[in-house]
């Protein structure tokens, strides 16, 4: 499987909250009793910005298939096939490139009891709160989805349709509150 | 005998051993909280919790702005000409309802609390696909009509219908029906097309799913789609590119789709043939178990396990799919109101061809 994916470069730039922010020089340090430290629940949360890009210039396999993006006649994107049927042919998505980035997506434990047009006071329980940054900034992100008859283009007998590809740039608004919680009634 | 003495002494100095390491390991647990065990009964109540999903105060909004470095294209089409076909979308929204297609985005509600989106693995007996775990996406269940809301109406009451979601009110300003659209021109070869919009005003997919199983025989991955689409206004217009004339808006007031792709005896199969083309095939019905039915067609003269097969399969409403207009008008014409109903697909297959071949 590894082969599939010429190769994908990776970096998160990960701020915790507060983590980073300087302490007071001079203010005095108390300790909490213990009916103090009772009080205090999961606060906090995860502040994250990111910036993510997936074979940007291309990947590390230089073959007849893959190769530098500056090549014309090279697919410099990461692969992914995969199979529906036993011995049958691969779906496949093809040349996965390009860069994402976004600033502001924040994580935490929120308890609902209340809002939601008298649904929050129903289910009265905690949920994980995933808030979308507002805007994720792409960057020459491609794919192409495709059907092929081997998994890898090196294999023998390959051959290949592109259905289609999606190009996006520029700046895409997602605001909101992704809202994460069991169901059934445990 | 002392060997057997000795060995039982041993077992019971064992046994006291496990007995005291056990209490020390439960004992940190039972130190801040006492825990109590669940009876048969309220076990019985736990089914394989799934994960809920919501989205709050969403908003999403993509499009293409050359000037502004905004790009959002689909290609790699070919026409039987060969040429290249480019799919600009200049706009795509997901937005609050009352925008004004596409010019005022606010936020909205997907998905209730208490009836969410949900990722989930279900047992497949429920389900008529025997001793198969089934994985299903689902957007949020219909709900009994006495606590349901209209599925057209943009001011439905509870106990109005059969909808979960609940269009925009007072208490709820930003309502849990969005307003979606999608502004797109295609360009082919050279020869670009005039700006084409659609726009769906206050939809609603409720009972809506996508549910995906392995059939054992085929070896085969397997699936069945149900659509749910409604909405009080879809709308289909075309503006020129470069003025931005628009011509007569095409809408069809109190739209419904109603689409079943598989059910539990036909389910759609998905494969990637030899060749690399992809096929969607809907099965034609598996012959049922021997039996016959009478002459004058009634359960009484019949095989009753044949019979209730063929009922079930011409009458059951989860297999059909349906499509209603309220009204069709175009600029200020009405063509009134049509409908097709009813549909079962009794086979289906679709496979893509490569044109380059």
């Amino acid at each position: 499987m590894r082969h599939f994916i010429p190769g994908v470069a990776l970096s998160v730039a990960v701020l915790f909250g507060g983590a980073l922010s300087s302490l007071p020089a001079a203010a005095e340090m108390n300790r909490l009793d213990d009916g103090d430290l009772s009080d205090i629940s999961g606060q906090g949360g995860i502040y994250l910005s990111g910036d993510i890009s997936i074979n940007a210039d291309g990947g590390p396999i230089q073959n007849t298939y893959f190769g530098s993006c500056s090549d014309a006649d090279k697919r410099c994107g990461a692969r992914i096939a995969y199979r529906l049927k036993q011995d049958g042919g691969w779906m496949v998505l093809d040349d996965i490139r390009g860069k994402f980035a976004f600033e502001g997506l924040t994580l935490r434990v929120r308890t609902i009891d209340s809002g939601f047009g008298g649904d929050g006071a129903l289910f009265n329980q905690d949920v994980l709160e995933i808030g979308l940054p507002n805007v994720v900034r792409y960057d020459s992100v491609q794919f192409k989805l495709a059907t092929s008859s081997t998994a890898r283009p090196t294999d023998p007998g390959f051959q290949q349709t592109d259905i289609f590809s999606v190009e996006m740039q520029g700046d895409v608004v997602l605001e909101g509150n992704l809202l994460v919680f069991p169901t059934g009634n445990p | 005998m002392r060997e057997l003495r000795e060995s039982g002494s041993l077992n019971r100095i064992d046994w006291i051993k496990k007995v005291a390491m056990t209490g020390l390991m439960l004992l940190p647990a039972m130190a801040p909280a006492e825990m109590k065990s669940l009876s048969e009964t309220e076990l019985s109540e736990v089914d394989g919790a799934g994960i809920g999903l919501v989205l709050e105060d969403f908003k999403f909004a993509h499009g293409t702005d050359v000037e502004n470095g905004q790009v959002f294209k689909i290609g790699g089409i070919k026409n039987s000409q060969g040429e290249d076909v480019e799919i600009v979308v200049n706009k795509l929204y997901i937005s609050g309802a009352g925008s004004n297609y596409g010019q005022d985005l606010s936020p909205v509600n997907l998905g209730r609390l208490v009836n969410p989106y949900s990722i989930d693995v279900i047992d497949g007996n429920d389900i008529g696909v025997p001793e198969t775990a089934v994985m299903e996406f689902a957007a949020p269940k219909m709900v009994d009509a006495s606590v349901g809301y209209d599925c057209m109406s943009s001011s439905a009451s509870a106990g109005s219908g059969t909808c979960s979601s609940r269009p925009a009110s007072a208490e709820l300003p930003q309502g849990e029906r969005p307003d979606i659209g999608l502004q797109l021109n295609l360009k082919v070869g050279s020869q670009e097309s005039a700006n084409i919009n659609i726009h769906a005003q206050s939809a609603v997919i409720d009972g809506s799913y996508l549910r995906l199983w392995g059939d054992n025989d085929r070896h085969q991955m397997v699936g069945q789609f149900k659509l749910n689409f409604y909405t009080p206004e879809l709308s289909i217009n075309a503006c020129d590119k470069d003025t931005a004339v628009c011509g007569s808006r095409i809408s069809m007031k109190d739209f419904a789709l109603e689409l079943a792709l598989g059910n539990a005896l036909q389910p759609m199969y998905f494969d990637v043939n030899g060749s690399g083309n992809f096929l969607v095939e809907v099965a034609a019905i598996p012959k049922p178990q021997a039996g016959s039915v009478g002459a004058d067609g009634l359960r009484a003269s019949s095989d009753a396990g044949t019979w209730d097969y063929y009922e079930d399969y011409y009458t059951n409403p989860e297999y059909r799919s349906n499509i209603t207009v309220g009204n069709l008008s175009v600029g200020d014409r009405d063509f009134g109101s049509s409908r097709i109903q009813g549909m079962l697909i009794q086979h289906l297959k679709i496979q893509t061809k490569d044109l380059a071949q």
